[in-house]
């Protein structure tokens, strides 16, 4: 009964094609605006809104691409997803390329390619796996293993170093443990062995340039010049917005090119000088839609394997926004995190809409599969 | 609650999923929300400080020199003047960005012109956080073209402007000089400096992080810095400075000043002081050649002084123009203290006095009087005080105030001691005696107003021209200098050699003065020679700052056209005109 209410165009032509038009029509507006965006930020260069264009024509046919294929491929395919991935996280670390001062890409010989990217989406495919053989709750063992099951990756890709995407694949891995129904008592305890952890971290795991970034994360006024730099403009980029904004391709810190990485991970300042208070609402109202129907459409999964998958991959979704957002509004460090669908860059947006389409087939294919 | 119901569903799709999927989805929408708050925060509440700081990233005034005026003197000569050089300086950033001074020969090309260690340009270069750093300013356009065409990665050129002094050393110490930033420092550039400088325009621009200009918001437009001109003839001021520079080289004198005045304006038509400084290379200036010593040091007048006395006498009626004095036998004791002539010079008549320049007389004029007036006539012929130029530095003399006067000391005034004037002061003195007893301000400045400057009758005219021809007598052979005169016109003027006070009473330097006036017949001009510390054989004024006030006036005369006064021509004159050049 709740079901049908929820889902009134269970038999539309959309519906047949897998397609979940809300969500889809909500990314669609999303991507066009990073567009708009981009063409501001990058100085009104055509060369830059044709590349990302081609990306985002390849991101989607990916995304319907994965959404016709049935939540149960995904679920057997997860462990040997998992294993190629780690294994690939490896030989990164052994024969990696080296860029921008970080190992993260395997040279394939016609392609750059990186791995961490698909671990984005094999983390969680593998932790829910995992976890949905045995009886919900999971037992503290199967948490335990749930739990490595994450991390070894994580901190494979947080030695490269990539702290960004090492964040995401932590959260993707606990967001299905966490939904599995990990007991309060459980988490309680991981998140005091989290905080007596952190110390160890800042001492022996974290880079110098990641603890800078937490430094001027607390104090950006102390280094204005050298690395609070970057939080310091863009302050200022979103505050000189106001409540109006001033206007698409008026923005003078962006357009004048005292923001850096204006295009990539700082494009949400450029937005937000141009558009203002106004945009960023509507914007944070359109990336809450995205997430409230990923987890409509979690909720809604029959199966304990595409539920925790579908939640995941929404609450990284979710995850990626207020990472960004908070790092270039001050609330959160400096970490390399684009705002989803907005920054210009290539690989991020493939997986998140591989993510999609992998939602989107769990949410177009459950009745077929209830129905076998 | 929550192990209640994972206990009672154990089956795939437990209520306890759907209770943790609503709980997130309301984190997350808390999670925007404080977002939107943070945007709020940062946007509605906080944007004027921001908006205020993106403004100080962006907008900058720039502003465009305003022209230096041009300094010249009374016929439009000019003596300071602005040329446009460029400053080279440097963005250590954008250097070390573009890989540093890995391009050796460029780099060592740059330092082979500026004339600097290629190792002192990249050690200040060193800091990769500093943005400007300036490696030479104020360079020719020649040599900054060449640095353009080196093409270095953040070397850049700005526009500047650099003064130059044509009249160079011969008037160094009156004009000054400024700073690298054209900022008056010294001398007229400075007294007159806001006047010369005018007002910079400025533009208000919005710039990009690169420093391009975008926009401009706002212009003024900017004054250019007044002109100004000086009293100054620059012909008689180099004339004067030529004439001083010998006579300081040739009596080995350790310093020399001597000023020209217009009578009937107080117009200074020149001040000069030896030695000098070229204006437009003070890489090496000690100090002491830039003081303007015609106004800055001051020193007894000695015998230059004694006008005075026997002008207060016949101002205050004890003696009249036709009486004489005993002086004899030559000395006298006053208080215990003795004052004396050379020589026994006898009964004098006033002329007498001046002429002999007798200590005797003056003393026995001064005391004749009372010490009030006679102690006013000093302050009234202007010994005391500034003398109306405003000039930077001017000291007004040094003149001990005091409730009682000895008569010793009012004698020793009398002959010029106990009292340091300035060359300039004494100046004025004999300008007030030319200028029948009407004593005006002196001025450097050539002002266009009409008004005639305030002057005060401190003497009757009568007795100023009396003592015009007493002074001319001084000149006349027989007098203590006939090498002060000068073919062809009839000159006046006053002798003072004063032994230099030193710690404890008086050393064994001398101070050589002339002061003197001509035309007798209707004076134009008063000539002051000052020779300090004549080193040689010479050391009296007669012989020294005589013959070099001889030089200056005569020159002075024919510049300004003033018709020769000595009708009679005298075979002696000519002789003796003859004589100076043989000195």
């Amino acid at each position: 009964m709740l079901r049908s209410k929820l889902e009134p165009h269970a038999n539309s032509i959309w519906h047949r094609l897998h397609i979940d038009l809300p969500l889809f029509l909500a990314l669609l507006v999303l991507m066009g605006t990073g567009l708009v965006v981009i063409y501001s930020a990058g100085g009104k260069d055509m060369d830059l809104i044709i590349r990302q264009g081609i990306r985002l024509g390849v991101a989607i046919s990916v995304m319907l691409v994965l959404a016709q294929i049935p939540p149960l491929a995904y679920r057997r395919l997860s462990i040997h997803f998992y294993v190629v991935g780690v294994l690939m996280l490896i030989a990164v670390l052994l024969i990696g390329t080296v860029g921008k001062g970080a190992q993260r890409w395997l040279d394939l010989g016609f392609m750059r390619f990186q791995p961490s990217e698909i671990m984005k989406l094999a983390v969680p495919m593998m932790v829910a796996w995992y976890i949905s053989r045995f009886n919900l709750p999971p037992r503290i063992v199967n948490i335990v293993v749930g739990f490595l099951l994450m991390a070894i990756p994580t901190l494979l890709v947080a030695k490269q170093p990539d702290l960004g995407t090492s964040l995401l694949l932590a959260s993707a891995g606990l967001f299905v443990l966490f939904l599995a129904g990990t007991s309060w008592k459980i988490i309680g305890t991981l998140a005091a062995l989290a905080s007596a952890f952190a110390p160890i971290m800042w001492m022996f795991l974290m880079q110098d340039y990641q603890k800078q970034r937490v430094l001027t994360f607390l104090n950006p006024e102390s280094d204005p010049l050298g690395s609070g730099y970057h939080i310091i403009q863009s302050k200022i980029a979103i505050g000189s917005g106001g409540i109006q904004g001033k206007g698409w391709l008026q923005g003078t810190q962006s357009q004048l090119e005292f923001l850096p990485e204006r295009h990539t991970d700082f494009i949400f300042s450029v937005f937000s000088e141009e558009f203002g208070f106004t945009g960023i609402v509507l914007l944070l109202i359109l990336y809450g839609f995205i997430v409230v129907r990923g987890m409509i459409i979690a909720m809604r999964a029959q199966e304990a394997y595409s539920k925790l998958l579908a939640g995941s991959i929404t609450l990284t979704f979710f995850i990626y926004v207020f990472v960004n957002m908070g790092m270039v509004s001050g609330l959160l460090p400096v970490v390399g995190v684009p705002l989803p669908l907005i920054s210009y860059g290539g690989t991020s947006m493939v997986t998140l809409l591989a993510g999609f389409g992998i939602l989107m087939g769990i949410g177009t294919q459950k009745r077929l599969l209830s129905r076998e | 609650m929550n192990k209640r119901s994972a206990h009672a569903k154990q089956n795939s799709r437990p209520r306890l999923l759907e209770w943790r999927f609503i709980l997130v989805a309301t984190v997350v929408v808390g999670v925007f929300s404080a977002l939107v708050v943070r945007a709020a925060y940062i946007q509605v509440i906080e944007p004027d400080s921001l908006i205020q700081q993106g403004d100080n990233r962006t907008k900058r005034v720039r502003v465009t020199r305003a022209h230096r005026g041009i300094i010249s003197d009374r016929n439009g000569e000019e003596l300071a003047v602005s040329i446009p050089v460029r400053a080279i300086y440097a963005d250590p950033k954008v250097i070390h960005a573009n890989g540093g001074f890995s391009d050796q020969r460029r780099w060592q090309a740059l330092a082979d012109v500026l004339g600097q260690e290629l190792p002192h340009i990249t050690s200040r270069l060193g800091d990769p956080k500093k943005r400007f750093v300036y490696i030479q300013r104020q360079v020719s356009s020649a040599m900054a073209d060449y640095v353009e065409e080196l093409d270095l990665p953040g070397i850049y050129l700005r526009d500047e402007s650099r003064r130059y002094y044509p009249a160079g050393e011969t008037i160094a110490q009156l004009i000054g000089f400024t700073d690298v930033d054209d900022k008056g420092i010294e001398g007229i550039e400075r007294l007159y400096d806001k006047w010369l400088t005018g007002t910079p325009g400025t533009r208000q621009i919005r710039r990009d992080a690169k420093g391009r200009q975008v926009e401009i918001l706002e212009q003024t437009q900017g004054h250019a810095g007044k002109d100004l001109q000086l009293t100054i003839d620059q012909r008689i001021q180099a004339l004067a400075y030529r004439e001083l520079k010998l006579a300081v080289g040739t009596y080995k004198a350790a310093s020399g000043s001597a000023v020209v005045i217009d009578v009937h304006s107080g117009d200074v038509l020149a001040m000069v002081n030896s030695p000098s400084f070229n204006p437009n290379n003070r890489s090496n200036v000690s100090a002491h050649r830039i003081r303007n010593r015609a106004i800055t040091d001051t020193f007894e007048p000695g015998s230059t002084a004694k006008p005075l006395a026997v002008l207060a006498a016949l101002e205050f009626g004890t003696v009249e123009l036709e009486d004489t004095l005993d002086t004899s036998p030559g000395w006298m004791r006053i208080g215990g203290s003795m004052v004396q002539d050379g020589k026994n010079h006898g009964k004098l008549d006033l002329t007498g006095v001046i002429r002999k320049s007798s200590n005797m007389g003056t003393s026995k004029l001064a005391l004749s009087v009372p010490k009030n007036h006679f102690i006013d006539n000093y302050y009234q012929f202007g010994l005391v005080g500034d003398t109306g130029t405003s000039l930077i530095g001017e000291s007004g003399g040094i003149f001990h105030e005091r409730r009682r006067w000895s008569d010793f000391e009012l004698a020793t005034l009398s002959f010029g001691y106990g009292l340091s004037v300035t060359t300039l002061q004494l100046a004025r003195m004999y300008s007030t005696i030319a200028n029948d007893g009407y004593k005006l301000p002196l001025k450097v400045i050539k002002s266009n107003a009409t008004a005639e400057p305030e002057g005060e009758s401190v003497i009757s005219p009568e007795y100023a021209r009396a003592m015009v021809h007493m002074l001319e007598t001084v000149v006349m052979d027989g007098g203590t200098a006939p090498k002060a005169q000068i073919h062809g016109y009839r000159v006046a003027g006053k002798t003072g050699t004063s032994r230099k006070a030193v710690a404890g009473g008086y050393g064994e330097e001398y101070v050589n003065i002339f002061a003197g006036l001509a035309p007798v017949s209707n004076p134009e001009l008063v000539v002051v020679v000052l020779i300090n510390e004549p080193g040689g054989d010479l050391y009296y004024a007669g012989d020294t700052a005589a013959p070099t006030f001889s030089r200056i006036m005569s020159g002075a005369l024919q510049m300004l056209n003033i018709p020769p006064d000595d009708k009679a021509v005298s075979s002696l004159a000519a002789v003796s005109g003859g004589a100076q050049h043989d000195s």
